[in-house]
């Protein structure tokens, strides 16, 4: 059944991150600001990066407003020079990652001036910019959103979103996996991966996929295959998950720019999952030195191990 | 003196990933105490399990190992204090990885082996190269790398006679 989600509050948000971006850009808190501003399709959004105050006019907050930003601070993305202290848009789900990246000492909070939005969901990838939010239309991320709020932040509109119960999506497509024999769940990712072109895209998105050389495009040793072929795409999808599985903050970006539509986010949710229950590791908006694989207790569970 | 070789119709190939400060010196304990194991498994030395990144097992899978063995010292026993600690970490989260995208995990085996237990090496290495051996060849990633297709199966009448048109 499809249920309508109220995004009446957007407007309001809208105008309140335009009034602060404008004072914060005027009194010099901050050099630069990265947000969300209309693109040319109709009902669309493009990230934008603004550095004077006329252009706080720009800024819009709606449910096409579906990209992390968090991924335009990292050092992968070197071409943006950062000076100064720079002011950031961010969602419940950026600023997850956000909190990860400033974990992993890529990012100071000092350093940040962090605009949050209270969320009541954005589209699906699936959709066209202009349509209404839904429970059908909405991210498949956002029915399992926790952090509609972000916490933290140095400014966030004072509106709160309706949030109704939603189907987990994720949640219910791991379990229908999970459900499968060993047999059937391969041939389910062979299936999966034999889509993928190696783009790389869910690489380049990804605010934790930071490493200066990735291990996929090193050739002494060759670890992954670089041809897009079904044993390269296999191994590099898994080796993907493993590096981030304990740091993934679930904003499903890679599933999100994924153009052959490989549901990717699964198997980050899936560790999520494992982690939760193994080592009872959540992402969330605190900042934690170690992650739960580069920590450990004498206690954990070694029923596996002989 | 040797008891009677039994012939089998299909010898798993078994990698080893071990430790060299333990499971290293647990089997060459059972060597210089002539206990017999299969010899099917493959020892690859690491300074420490911390050392064993988890794409090695993924490596010897595709490389066309039948079933991996990753064994390193007690916990506790780390020649770098915590090293093991970590790996057992990574290596619960690796299986449940490899569980969900349809690898069988008893194909995957991982054991702590003391520099003391020459007889507990020989028995995990019997054990896990018996349940390979019952289970068969590992055939999925081998098929894997055979395979030639991309961007997935040709699922439409118009693809495929553009593709016998090539």
């Amino acid at each position: 059944m499809t249920k309508s989600i109220d995004t009446s509050i957007y407007a309001a948000v809208s105008e309140a991150i335009r009034a602060e971006a404008q004072r914060i850009l005027s009194d010099g808190t901050v050099t630069a600001i990265v947000g969300y501003a209309a693109a040319r399709r109709k009902g669309s959004a493009q990230p934008i990066v603004i550095s004077s105050a006329d252009d706080a006019a720009k800024l819009i907050f709606t449910p096409a407003c579906v990209n992390n930003l968090a991924v335009y601070l990292t050092k992968a993305k070197k071409e943006i020079p950062k000076k100064g202290k720079v002011g950031i848009v961010v969602k419940g789900c950026d600023l997850k990652a956000l909190s990860g990246l400033m974990g992993e000492s890529q990012l100071k909070r000092e350093d940040l001036y962090l605009i949050g939005v209270p969320c009541a969901g954005v589209l699906a990838s699936t959709v066209q910019p202009a349509t209404e939010l839904t429970s059908d239309s909405i991210a498949p991320k956002c029915t399992e959103c926790d952090a509609q709020l972000p916490g933290g932040c140095d400014f966030v509109p004072p509106q709160a979103p309706l949030t109704p119960g939603q189907t987990r999506k994720y949640a219910a497509e791991i379990a229908r996996l999970e459900a499968l024999t060993p047999a059937e769940r391969w041939a389910y990712w062979k299936e999966q991966f034999s889509k993928c072109i190696k783009c790389y895209a869910c690489r380049q998105v990804c605010p934790f996929c930071f490493c200066e050389q990735c291990l996929c495009d090193r050739n002494k040793p060759q670890m992954v295959d670089t041809t897009p072929r079904p044993a390269g795409n296999t191994a590099w999808h898994i080796v993907r998950a493993m590096h981030l599985a304990g740091r993934c903050a679930g904003c499903a970006e890679c599933e999100r720019v994924c153009p052959m539509d490989i549901p990717l986010n699964l198997l980050n949710r899936k560790m999520a999952k494992e982690l939760k229950e193994l080592y009872d590791y959540e992402a969330g908006f605190e900042v934690n030195d170690k992650g739960p694989l580069n920590s450990y207790t004498e206690k954990d569970d070694q029923s596996f191990i002989k | 003196m040797h008891p009677e070789k039994q012939k089998h119709t299909f010898e798993p190939k078994i990698i080893a990933f071990v430790c060299t400060w333990c499971t290293y010196a647990g089997a060459d304990l059972a060597g210089t105490s002539r206990m017999q194991y299969p010899p099917n498994v493959r020892v690859l030395k690491f300074p420490c399990t911390g050392r064993i990144d988890p794409v090695f097992i993924l490596k010897a899978f595709q490389q066309g190992a039948d079933g991996v063995l990753v064994s390193g010292c007690h916990p506790g026993d780390c020649h770098y204090i915590a090293g093991n600690f970590h790996a057992r970490r990574r290596f619960a989260v690796f299986r449940k990885l490899l569980e969900f995208v349809g690898v069988d995990l008893n194909r995957l085996q991982f054991s702590w082996v003391s520099a003391a237990e020459g007889g507990k090496w020989v028995e995990v290495v019997t054990d896990l190269t018996e349940k390979v051996r019952a289970m068969g060849p590992m055939t999925e990633f081998r098929e894997l790398a055979l395979e030639e297709q991309w961007s997935g199966a040709i699922n439409t009448p118009e693809l495929e006679e553009a593709y016998n048109q090539i």
